[in-house]
């Protein structure tokens, strides 16, 4: 989860009067994690559905809300139109079709404001952004730039990128710079998009870099900010976010026009509407909660409500893009009210529990094998090739593996337990004998429209005596103390067992698994110095009343 | 101090039997006639030194064995022997017999002064020699050799003849050597002779109480000897569950108990389940490959009915602007058992129920002390008419109850197909601090809805190898699937 940090100077400067103590615990209660505390700045994770938390103004907004501060929808005007004007090209709809942009006029940066755009930036990038691929940001010096300004896409050109010195192709900044190799691959085709001004200074190279020339620092007063995107929305959800940030650092905001196939101007800064039952609201939460009472709530989670006969209408803020239903505004009253303020209760139940016959199944299993002595052990149903099939020398047939894994050890799916327990024998090779363990777990095979699941025992026992006789001793007392069944073996042959000391389980005639002395190939693969014999038992085929 | 000869063990007892009937023993005569190894003996004396009851003394014998020339005698005979076998060969003249080679020069004078000793040769005509009687028999010497030839023998135990026979040859240079020996002596004392009366109206020990003893009735004529109860015994190992499983069964008996019945399903889902009828937009990250496994190569048919198929993809188009049959067709290893829980609400639409499963979820990370890529997750959902946020949180708090957790804190949270959404934090007394636990939530309507889902269904779930770490003290969550035996062996089972 993306985190952003909160200096206490902040705090103190936008909730005045309010403890630094008692703002650091209100904190979880607006939805986000506190991940750290150092001398005067608190860094909180927040959830990635809520963009607007993504610098610490937008957190103060809900800070102040639910310390009863500040309530309602967040002060925000749009100081008119700029002017300015972005012409889209038709080039670009191919590549990255949407542009939204405002100006932001009259403001101040200090540093702690750029580092917290800079931070917002960032996390929008990734989070709504889905790392740029869907939408990324472009923030410039205005008065840098002559307007209008053209959204297009072109072949080839160069600029010079920020933080370089000298000019680059558009090839040169995909293959010789960082963000270019980090982003490169979201530009299908042969057209990059770019944004030029009247003058022809590239602003940017959407989404990959902006250019030099509009460059943003302290000394700013006036900013433009774009947004290009794959979608309509995400622009200008994105857009928004930034909006309500910037004027609450202190810029006007003013609407840009977009010249796309229509004329359009953005940031739309309309709030939402959105109607709520008082029932609704409180049947979900589970309180008795009047009508005046929920529009304090909401209002506390800053935005606007008015209640009548039983329903009540939400403006909602254009930045709030995660409230789409109105289950989404029940909890926002839920956090209006304070989670703190909740009394569990403990609901009746009629219904009668139970376990699945399955795990009863599994519950005998593990009762008789543990009275015979024996260890349950766990492993991993993702395992390696190596010790499934080159150290058991078994073949590697149908094999099912996982995509772009990011451990050898976890790459392909179990077609059987008893690798996994040679392992697990291997890490004990210093550990008493004898050893004996068991597992119940799931393997995998494939099938032409569905890869099969199915649950398997495995039982081995290791010592200097371990032998056949002893593992079918065990496996027949499995059988016959844990389900009153016979089994019996039939000859057979398994690379992973001594040919001539394996065989088959039959139970009346079915074959349900295999048994027998491992091969000392695979123990001296396993690097074990025992002997081991082992059993495999598949128990889907032999419960019937699994669903 | 006065001695119960009842608590003597039994290599005490038969040490003090041979050497009451014998004179001082050395400890290897004493393993010997006790048929015990040296180690039980010098064990045994040990103790009984210890008891008082017999009492040791060094002692130095001496042993007499071959020399060289001793053995080459053996071979060929002593001088005067072979001064005997010239003159039955009839050469009678020392010059004759020197000429033979049977008679070494140097020999000459030993020969002639043992035949002569022996009464085994008589001088006629100044120097021609003759034979007696006596030359047959062997000589005290030639006795004492032959003996050697069996082993030493100890210098003060020879018999008279065998001891004429060391005076003799001892003067005779290279024909046998004696070496000192130091000997540890045991020997009874006064206060183990007193014991011997109480010892020897003792019925017959008997180390084991052997079938045999049970089935003739002899165990009634002997007495059981006592062991050393206090001893060190070897260690054996209890077979037992796994301890993530005595976890697991215990989350089931809680959940049984208030009235939760379990489900349980497939580990490989589709995207559709797992994701998209979770409301979760095709484009989340959490869909990447980074983070969740998907099985190489394959595609499958949606595993819903058409009708499931349209509601859910229309949500998604609504909710997220789009929705693509191809994502929803991969093949994923569930990064939650929620998809299976879904499709049992999905196929049963019960307007009251309570449902939980415990199973194996997937995710693709990197492995550490604190991350595995296979892990299980608890759930529970409950689903009714009135089902509230309160209830959920009534429901979770319950359930900590019973897992002996007091202390629980819930704030809000979000996760994509939940609304309202709780994280909740337990307080853990020995690490002193609040811990994340389960998250928590209502199911969306755009979940619930699209499934033909009536009653508002609440749910709660989170990983159960955290709370196995707090319970077992753990650092490292990996050790719960590297069964060491060390820890297997020694975790509890019970934990008072």
């Amino acid at each position: 989860m993306p985190v952003v940090n909160i200096s206490f100077d902040r705090l103190k400067e936008f909730l005045p009067g309010v403890k630094t103590d008692k703002a650091l615990e209100m904190l979880p209660f607006i939805g986000l994690d506190i991940e750290g505390i150092d001398d005067s700045i608190v860094r909180v994770e927040y959830n990635p559905n809520r963009p607007d938390f993504s610098s610490d103004y937008g957190i103060i907004r809900a800070l102040r809300g639910l310390l009863g501060i500040e309530t309602g929808m967040p002060k925000f005007r749009l100081a008119g139109k700029s002017g300015f004007s972005v012409k889209v090209g038709r080039p670009v709809k191919k590549v990255r079709p949407y542009v939204a942009a405002l100006a932001a006029t009259d403001g101040r940066l200090d540093d702690e404001t750029v580092r917290q755009i800079i931070a917002m930036q960032e996390d929008l990038h990734n989070g709504v952004g889905r790392r740029r691929k869907k939408a990324s940001i472009g923030i410039h010096n205005l008065d840098a730039i002559s307007f209008p300004v053209t959204y297009t896409a072109l072949s080839e050109y160069s600029f010079t990128p920020l933080g370089e010195s000298l000019k680059m192709t558009t090839k040169q900044i995909l293959s010789d710079t960082e963000t270019g190799r980090t982003y490169g691959h979201i530009l299908k085709g042969d057209r990059y998009p770019v944004i030029y001004d009247s003058a022809g200074t590239v602003l940017s190279f959407p989404p990959i870099i902006n250019g030099k020339e509009t460059m943003v620092d302290t000394s700013c007063k006036n900013l433009f900010v774009e947004v290009t995107a794959t979608e309509r929305k995400a622009a200008e959800d994105m857009l928004a976010v930034i909006a309500f940030t910037l004027y609450d650092a202190g810029f006007k905001i003013k609407t840009v026009i977009i010249e796309d196939a229509k004329k359009t101007e953005t940031p739309v800064a309309a709030p939402a509407r959105m109607d709520i039952d008082v029932s609704y609201v409180n049947e979900l939460l589970g309180l008795d909660l009047d009508a005046g009472k929920i529009v304090d709530c909401l209002k506390k989670s800053r935005l606007d409500a008015k209640s009548s006969r039983g329903r009540i209408t939400c403006s909602i803020p254009r930045y709030r893009t995660d409230i789409t239903h109105p289950v989404d505004l029940v909890e926002e009253v839920a956090i209006g009210y304070g989670v703190y303020n909740f009394e569990p209760t403990f609901p009746a139940s009629n219904t009668a529990g139970q376990k699945s016959a399955l795990s009863t199944y599994f519950e005998a299993i593990r009762q008789t094998l543990t009275g015979l002595g024996m260890l349950e052990s766990f492993n991993f149903s993702l395992t390696s090739r190596q010790v499934q099939y080159e150290l058991s020398g078994r073949p590697a047939e149908d094999v099912i593996s996982v995509d772009a894994s990011k451990s050898a050890e976890h790459e392909v799916l179990r077609n059987s337990l008893i690798p996994s327990l040679l392992q697990s024998l291997s890490r004990n090779v210093h550990e008493e004998y004898p050893q004996k363990l068991f597992e119940i777990g799931k393997i995998f095979r494939k099938e032409t429209d569905r890869i099969e699941e199915r649950w398997h025992l495995a039982a081995l026992t290791s010592h200097d005596e371990a032998g056949f006789t002893e593992i079918k001793s065990i496996m027949q007392a499995l059988f016959s103390s844990g389900f009153g069944m016979t089994a019996s073996t039939k000859a057979a042959s398994d690379p992973l067992f001594i040919k001539g000391r394996c065989a088959q389980i039959l139970l009346q005639d079915r074959p349900v698994g295999v048994i027998g002395e491992v091969s000392p190939l695979a123990i001296q693969n396993f690097k074990l110095r025992m002997p081991v014999a082992a059993f495999e038992v598949d128990l889907s085929g032999l419960y019937s009343g699994q669903d | 101090m006065s001695i119960d000869v009842s608590t003597l063990h039994p290599i005490e007892r038969s040490i003090l039997g041979e050497i009451a009937k014998n004179e001082p023993l050395s400890i290897e005569r004493l393993a010997e006639t006790c048929k015990m190894s040296l180690d039980q003996v010098r064990r045994g004396v040990e103790w009984l030194k210890f008891k008082n009851l017999i009492s040791v003394k060094e002692l130095s014998s001496y042993f007499v064995s071959l020399a060289p020339a001793g053995q080459a005698a053996l071979q060929s005979g002593l001088p005067e022997r072979r001064l005997v076998r010239a003159i039955k060969e009839g050469k009678s003249i020392m010059s004759e017999i020197l000429a033979s080679g049977m008679l070494d020069g140097q020999e000459v004078n030993a020969a002639v002064a043992g035949a002569r000793r022996n009464g085994w040769i008589l001088f006629s005509e100044g120097s021609r020699m003759s034979l007696t009687e006596a030359a047959d028999k062997p000589s005290a010497e030639e006795t004492l050799l032959a003996r050697l030839q069996q082993g030493e023998l100890e210098q003060g135990k020879l018999s008279e003849d065998e001891r004429k026979g060391f005076e003799l040859l001892k003067k005779r240079p290279g024909y046998v050597e004696v070496k000192e020996q130091k000997q540890i002596l045991v020997q009874i004392t006064e206060q183990g002779r007193n014991l011997l009366p109480a010892l020897s109206e003792e019925k017959p020990q008997e180390r084991r109480l052997t079938s045999e003893l049970i089935t003739s009735g002899r165990w009634k004529q002997v007495e059981l000897s006592s062991l050393d109860v206090e001893a060190a015994a070897p260690s054996v190992f209890s077979g037992r569950r796994h301890p993530l499983a005595d976890i697991i069964e215990e989350v089931k008996e809680i959940f049984v108990g208030l009235g939760f019945s379990e489900i349980d399903g497939n580990m490989v889902q589709s995207g559709f389940w797992n994701f998209d009828a979770l409301f979760t937009p095709q484009d989340h990250p959490a869909r990447e490959m980074q983070d969740t496994f998907y099985i190489s190569g394959r595609k499958h048919a949606i595993p819903a009915s058409k009708d499931q198929i349209a509601r859910v993809s229309r949500v998604h188009k609504t909710g997220w602007g789009s929705w693509n049959a191809e994502e929803s067709e991969r093949v994923v290893l569930r990064t939650h058992t929620t998809p299976v829980t879904l499709q049992h609400l999905a196929r049963a639409r019960p307007e009251n129920a309570r449902y939980f499963s415990v199973g194996r979820v997937f995710r693709n990370e990197k492995v550490s002390y604190k991350h595995l890529v296979e892990f299980h997750q608890v759930e529970g959902v409950a689903t009714a008419q009135k089902a509230s946020l309160r209830d959920l949180m009534g429901l979770q708090k319950e359930f900590y109850a019973k897992m002996g957790i007091k202390k629980v804190k819930f704030w809000p949270t979000f996760f994509p197909y939940t609304e309202p959404s709780l994280q909740s934090m337990v307080y853990n007394e020995r690490l002193e601090k609040w811990v994340e636990l389960f998250g928590m939530g209502i199911f969306r309507p755009e979940v619930t809805q699209p499934l033909g889902i009536k009653n508002p269904v609440l749910a709660w779930g989170g990983g159960l190898e955290r709370i196995a770490m707090l319970r077992f003290g753990l650092d490292d969550v990996r050790e719960l699937y590297t069964n060491r035996l060390g820890w297997l062996r020694s975790v509890p089972k019970c934990q008072l």
